[in-house]
């Protein structure tokens, strides 16, 4: 891990350099439908982009597991069928001022896509890509980072992390991918104040966001296996509509759909769609028998995967804490508040199962 | 609210009803309630920042709902004119709901905010409202507050695609549902969408293609809205649902300002007036179904 | 290498065992693949025809028999309406093997009690073949399959042949009402057929797939019979995309279907959260 100084024209510089090279840069940019929103769109410079602001209204999630992706195209004819591959190779492109929740959401999805069949679609896109996250500073209310082990200035699924300080920023290389991008680029020596001031700052983000939920403790993902039964699953998700909107915007929801599509009578493609646990077909069999019949059960699926079975079985909590499920949700079901009742539920009925 | 308050607890305690689903403070605005015992009843409150449509809530196939027991609902007008569909269409029987309406002043688009109520903040949905009183209730509770102010931008955005050609509109709206996830958070919100498989689900045939395509994105959302036409009350759950700021509010509106033209049916908090796509008659005006 | 796409199937032969199960047995389209492929009895695949989506199936054959591999399947929904509307020749799609596998080499030295229900037969009748193909390997074989009625019997060829070893115990039986008038099986439900077939618990192992209110029955019977918990083997469907374990939508709890299963013992089906 190393660090350099980055002025403001250093980074336009960096940009346009990039541009130029036709590589592709995303930064969050403000919305056409509502200038206080960011989104992470294409630039071409600097000065397009808002850096550092608030947190974009919708994760990277799509640059790596895209909406509808293609996984394969087929052609079919008497004689038979060939298959066309798609692509695993991309061209490079580099995100700029990813929040760190939303580049920590990419480490985390990491760990499914690879932890037996490498899913070299995502793969593919996460290597074509170098992230460049940027010092959360614009925590509200629903944020919670802190409490699921990460930070605003998390460093996990990032290649460089960028730190606001006077004149410019200070960079931290994490990985041989931020090396190569920042090669050059800016002064090697930092400033030991400059070094004091981006701890500072990045001391009092952390603590801005830790008075929002305190540290998910190690063993709630053990209590909430255990109570799989508790009658709380049947009050806590009434409002609940299972639009699964919560599902789209958040970072590491990764669950997909596989569907063919027919574009003539010879050719078609076969597609993966983004689909949520939270809808009401989602586990239905074709008998008609559905193990998650009701909203009770679907809204229980989500809280057990994120907080209890991902950790079990890959050691991460399936959540960035970015909130944004919170700030979306139609019905008002607020994820951070629900999972502070029931750490409190936890300790006040430890360890044993209410079967 | 204190009336609202007190009778929500009388109905429980006496039985009347096993919940009461209305609004109660959340941890950022208002949010929907359930309440089955009498002692939250305190709980409830009505507001300008009550936007929800509570007759999401009736939807027969929400299980988990339908189990709590017989229900009362407080509504405002517009969610009253959902509530009277729901019985137009005879999804909820009469005798199985108890209505609570309100008396209403207009709600706010962004109920996070709690601002007051100017042109800039009031909800589109409260623009052309008649129904502040509502007429379909078991129980009419509340002081009348003066009128909202009126919110120009839907008239304005209805305006500007009147004036558009048939092909700048087909443009517009394919930039806009160019964004759509095909989450169909829209329709799990809409109260009435309550279809137990919608046509999107359906795949022998398969209607619409599943994926979030343009072609596909377009023949969702026109299909919904169409499907809405003469049903849709403008309480702008879709728009507030959408994870992708689709402005699916416009073009519900549009359909249902097109309906109103057409068909000089406005929809209304009377489960007993016949929408016009929801009745089958031998003298039609159109030959095809006669 | 992407692991989304399929091998190439040609379909070498069609059978129909009931009015609505039909049985492909399907080989591979590239020579190199049909050499080197294997499975283990119990692994499912996902089969595709292109153009109308995937769907999983067991692999119905056993693991001992190279250059093929059979499906079993009703037509329930838009893809296995088009895989049946597929001839003898026509090119399907094949994702495979997924799943874990009944433990054959636990099982040998043994002696095997299989029960199957109707279209159940289909995993089972993969490991029935796998263990006959090794004939030797295993202690007594006792089969009790049973259908609603004689027309639900699949792999009728089959069970003739079975019927004539004299190294099998068959049980074949109906569902009170479903028998004909030469009917010769019995004629009862499967935990009664499996109680009245003179199995002995001891030193052996029970595989049974069926539907599940036959397993929610019969289980007790077993258990009555004197067969622990984990010595019986099962396989859990559920609602399947990827088929390997990312898709996320065929967990009960933390047990992946596709991953930890299809194969399951009755002692780990009683530990999973009753989600299924």
């Amino acid at each position: 891990m190393t660090h350099r100084f980055l002025s403001q024209a250093d980074l336009k510089a960096l940009i346009a350099e990039l541009v130029a090279a036709k590589t592709r840069v995303i930064a969050p940019v403000r919305a056409k439908d509502d200038p206080e929103q960011l989104d992470y769109l294409p630039i071409q410079s600097l000065e397009e982009a808002t850096f550092g602001a608030r947190i974009p209204r919708r994760s990277l999630k799509e640059f790596f597991l895209p909406t509808t992706e293609i996984l394969l195209s087929y052609h079919q004819t008497k004689e038979g069928v060939t298959i066309k591959e798609v692509p695993t190779e991309h061209p490079p492109q580099v995100l700029f001022s990813a929040t760190p929740c939303d580049a920590a959401g990419l480490d985390v999805v990491d760990k499914v896509m690879n932890w037996d069949y490498k899913d070299e679609l995502w793969n593919g896109r996460r290597k074509a890509a170098t992230i460049v996250s940027f010092l959360c500073s614009s925590m509200d209310a629903t944020c919670f980072c802190t409490a699921v082990g990460l930070g605003p200035d998390s460093s996990r699924g990032s290649d460089v992390l960028l730190v606001p300080v006077e004149g410019g920023y200070l960079a931290t290389i994490l990985t041989e991918k931020g090396e190569a991008l920042l090669q050059g680029k800016g002064k090697a020596e930092v400033p030991a104040a400059v070094q004091a001031a981006a701890d500072a700052a990045q001391s009092e983000a952390r603590k801005k966001v830790e008075a929002n939920l305190a540290t998910i403790p190690a063993d709630f993902s053990e209590w909430l296996a255990k109570n799989f039964d508790h009658p709380l699953w049947k009050t806590i998700s009434l409002r609940c509509h299972g639009c699964g909107a919560c599902a789209s915007i958040c970072p590491t929801c990764h669950c997909f759909d596989i569907v063919d599509e027919h574009n003539s009578s010879s050719d078609g493609v076969r597609r993966r769609n983004w689909d949520s646990c939270q809808t009401s077909k989602f586990t239905l069999h074709a008998s008609g028998h559905n193990p998650r019949g009701s909203q009770n059960e679907r809204f229980r699926q989500r809280v057990e995967h994120k907080f209890s079975i991902y950790p079990t079985k890959f050691g991460d909590i399936l959540c960035t804490g970015c909130g944004r499920c919170a700030r979306v949700c139609p019905g008002g079901m607020d994820l951070p508040t629900l999972i502070g009742e029931l750490m409190t539920l936890a300790k006040a009925e430890p360890a044993e199962s209410k079967l | 609210m204190k009336e609202l308050q007190d009778l929500a607890r009388k109905l429980l305690t006496e039985g009347t009803v096993q919940v009461v689903i209305g609004y109660e403070e959340g941890p950022r605005t208002a949010r929907p309630a359930f309440i089955t015992d009498p002692e939250k009843a305190g709980n409830l409150i009505f507001d300008k920042r009550c936007v929800q449509n509570l007759a999401s809530y009736l939807n027969p196939r929400r299980k988990q709902i339908v189990s709590l027991g017989k229900a009362a609902v407080v509504v405002k007008g517009c969610d009253a004119r959902a509530v009277a569909g729901l019985l137009r269409e005879n999804q909820i029987l009469r005798e199985n709901i108890v209505i609570i309406a309100v008396r209403c002043g207009g709600v706010l688009t962004d109920p996070e905010s709690n601002a007051e109520l100017t042109t800039e903040t009031t909800s589109a949905r409260c623009g052309n409202c008649d129904v502040r009183e509502p007429k379909l209730f078991d129980y009419l509770i509340g002081e009348l507050p003066p009128a909202p102010p009126v919110n120009p931008k839907r008239a304005e955005q209805i305006a500007a695609l009147e004036k558009m050609t048939a092909a700048e509109r087909w443009a517009f709206w394919s930039q806009e549902l160019s964004r759509c996830i095909r989450c169909h958070a829209c329709r799990e919100a809409c109260p009435m969408c309550f279809c137990v498989q919608c046509t999107a689900e359906k795949s022998t045939p398969l209607w619409i293609d599943p994926s979030a395509t343009p072609r596909a994105n377009r023949a969702w959302q026109t299909m919904r809205v169409l499907h809405q036409a003469g049903r849709c009350v403008d309480c702008l759950e879709c728009e507030r649902a959408c994870p992708e700021h689709i402005p699916l509010g416009l073009l519900a509106r549009y359909i249902a300002d097109s309906v109103e033209k057409r068909f000089d049916y406005k929809t209304c908090d009377d489960p007993s007036v016949v929408a016009p796509m929801g009745i089958y008659r031998t003298d039609d005006d159109e030959e095809f179904i006669r | 290498m992407n692991i989304y796409q399929p091998y190439l199937m040609s379909i070498k032969e069609i059978t129909d065992e009931t009015v609505d199960t039909r049985t492909f047995r399907l080989e591979f389209k590239d020579p190199a693949v049909a050499e080197k492929f294997t499975f283990n009895a119990g692994q499912f695949g996902e089969y595709s025809v292109f153009g109308e989506g995937e769907s999983t199936f067991c692999i119905a054959s056993p693991s001992t028999r190279k250059g093929y591999i059979e499906c079993s399947f009703k037509a329930s929904g838009k893809v296995t309406r088009a895989l049946r509307r597929l001839s003898v020749g026509d090119t399907l799609g094949f994702r495979g093997p997924y799943g874990n596998n009944f433990p054959l080499d636990k099982m040998k030295g043994h002696s095997m009690l299989f029960i199957a229900g109707g279209i159940g037969l289909a995993p089972v009748r993969s490991v029935i073949w796998t263990c006959l193909d090794q004939r030797d390997e295993f202690k007594n074989i006792t089969i009790v399959y049973g259908a609603r009625s004689v027309g639900d019997l699949v792999y009728k060829r089959e069970l003739e042949e079975w019927g004539k070893r004299s190294d099998i115990n068959l049980c074949l039986s109906v569902d009170p009402g479903g028998e004909t008038p030469d009917w010769k099986g019995k004629i009862a439900r499967i935990p009664t057929a499996v109680e009245e077939s003179g199995v002995v618990a001891a030193d052996t192992f029970a595989v049974i797939c069926g539907p599940p209110v036959m397993i929610k029955f019969t289980l007790p019977v077993l258990t009555k019979l004197g067969f622990p918990a984990d010595h019986i083997y099962t396989t859990l469907e559920n609602r399947m995309k990827c088929g390997l374990g990312k898709c996320g939508r065929c967990n009960i709890g933390p047990t992946y279907v596709c991953k930890d299963g299809p194969v399951f013992t009755a002692a780990e089906i009683r530990a999973l959260p009753q989600e299924f």
